[in-house]
């Protein structure tokens, strides 16, 4: 189990508003001291004090650039429907503040066998894509990018991948130009596919990759936050608590919002930690850690992406 | 035989075209595929393209994917057309091997450096129980050994052929057997 309790206390040293949607923020080490290093497709969980919140809310956010001397970069857009966590470092967060995250983990790292490297992002997915590239060049790996962005971010997201002159990075307005199959179906021997986006985009990789004969050992996905759904109660058969789980909410967020210490990493369905047994009830899984027979028999949910098909989960807690 | 160690010795399993793939190449170092070589109900025309080692043949080149038997002259031969045919192929193609247990894991060291990994490779080795053995010493290679010691033929040891076997070297590791008791050499038995 990959679980760590140390915190890092950073300062915000800088903001830079790339756009109305989009934020860069620049964290350094509260007392100056040097970060932990974290490799290209590493993330971080931000807590952040929500002024209308009993409790902080929990946040991944990928590094876009991860120096212990000069601090991790991360590219935060104002999401419309969300909880309260991109619009709060938006509008309230300033330089000099000082906020609480995790220890960097990475669940998305580069495949080092790998003959080629196909980036494909979506939107804000461009974030560990930027990491990667930055490595990429730096290690003279081959390396292909397609990004996907709305007709007017075009010029924010040129600004933010800076392609150079001959590198073979094309960013698309909007999913329509964007030729998925043929592009996949033109892959050397040796590569590996990574893709960041919503989950529309990272679907139609995965199922174009496996129909074209792909083995899963290629293809590598990183989604957060996708959270939403029908409402659903939540019942604990230690004390026959319910807990109401909204539609924007995950499980987990219900869990930590009713005061239960539920452990978590990753938060986006990867890494197992917060894995939770089920009593009854039919959960819909929508993480990419349970195997298909796990998932069939239904004896444990992962409450940071998976809900409830049933109107009412009971966990075993 | 000496102190048994670990065995870390390859399990096979007879050949199946792997039904997600786009594509399949199965290659094998005789000259037709051994009917033994392929998993039950499974026929060799269901693997698309076959290469196979036939001396002496005069077949000329064909294009790269096109479904059939081709023959080469040798098994160098067949691995060296191998790594162009993958160096020019795309993703969605599983490999699968059939042969000696050299000739397999040859086959194996090529597709790795065309980048294919484990899911990729299937492999199957038949046919007699001989071992190619690396001496640890001096690292010549003795290309067919058939007992459990053997001296080396680079630096005269007297090698203990251990149940180790190297997929990155493609041999079985052979280590001294009186190192420590000079003269002390086992009876050598035949290696299964």
């Amino acid at each position: 189990m990959i679980i760590d309790s140390q915190a890092l206390t950073l300062r915000v040293a800088a903001i830079d508003r790339l756009s109305p949607d989009l934020a860069a923020v620049h964290l350094v080490a509260a007392d100056g001291a040097r970060l932990p290093p974290a490799a290209p497709g590493a993330h971080i969980t931000l807590s952040l004090p929500l002024p209308v919140a009993a409790r902080p809310l929990r946040n991944s956010y990928t590094l876009v650039a991860a120096d212990p001397e000069t601090g991790y970069r991360l590219v935060i857009r104002r999401a419309a429907r969300s909880r309260g966590g991109s619009q709060f470092i938006h509008d309230r967060l300033a330089p000099g503040d000082l906020i609480s995250a995790t220890m960097p983990h990475n669940l998305f790292a580069l495949h080092s066998q790998a003959k080629k490297h196909l980036l494909i992002g979506g939107g804000i997915g461009v974030t560990p894509l930027i990491a990667f590239l930055a490595r990429l060049r730096a290690t003279g790996a081959r390396f292909e990018l397609h990004q996907i962005a709305a007709p007017a971010d075009l010029p924010v997201f040129a600004q933010l991948i800076d392609p150079r002159a001959g590198e073979p990075v094309h960013i698309h307005p909007g999913r329509a130009g964007f030729a998925l199959e043929a592009l996949l179906r033109a892959q050397p021997l040796g590569t590996h596919v990574y893709c960041c986006g919503p989950a529309g985009l990272m679907d139609a990789v995965e199922a174009t990759a496996a129909r074209l004969g792909w083995p899963a050992s290629h293809v590598h996905r990183e989604d957060f936050g996708a959270a939403g759904g029908e409402p659903f109660t939540l019942r604990l058969a230690s004390d026959d608590r319910t807990i109401a789980v909204a539609a924007d909410q995950t499980m987990l967020e219900a869990l930590e919002a009713a005061g239960i210490d539920a452990p978590s990493l990753c938060r986006g369905g990867a890494c197992g930690v917060c894995l939770m047994p089920v009593r009854e009830g039919q959960p819909e899984h929508r993480d990419h850690y349970l195997g298909e027979d796990e998932r069939r028999e239904g004896r444990c949910v992962m409450p940071c992406v998976s809900r409830s098909r049933s109107p009412v989960l009971v966990l075993d807690i | 035989m000496t102190a048994a160690t670990p065995s870390n010795r390859p399990h096979y399993h007879p050949l199946r075209p792997d039904s997600a793939a786009r594509a399949h190449l199965l290659v094998t170092d005789r000259a037709a595929l051994d009917p033994s070589a392929l998993a039950d109900g499974v026929s060799a025309e269901q693997f698309g393209e076959v290469w196979v080692v036939a001396g002496h043949v005069h077949t000329l080149p064909r294009p790269f994917g096109e479904s059939g038997v081709q023959a080469f002259r040798s098994v160098s031969h067949l691995l060296t057309m191998l790594g162009h045919r993958l160096a020019a192929e795309t993703m969605g193609l599983r490999l699968y091997a059939a042969g000696i247990e050299p000739f397999v894991w040859d086959v194996a060291g090529v597709a790795r450096a065309a980048g294919m990994g484990r899911e990729e490779i299937h492999l199957f080795a038949h046919g007699p129980a001989l071992r190619r053995v690396s001496c640890v010493h001096c690292r010549t290679i003795l290309p067919a050994v058939t007992t459990s010691v053997v001296a080396c033929t680079g630096c005269g040891a007297m090698l203990g052929v251990r149940d180790h076997f190297s997929r990155v070297h493609n041999a079985w590791m052979g280590v001294q057997v009186d190192a420590e008791e000079p003269g002390d050499v086992p009876a050598a038995e035949e290696l299964a």
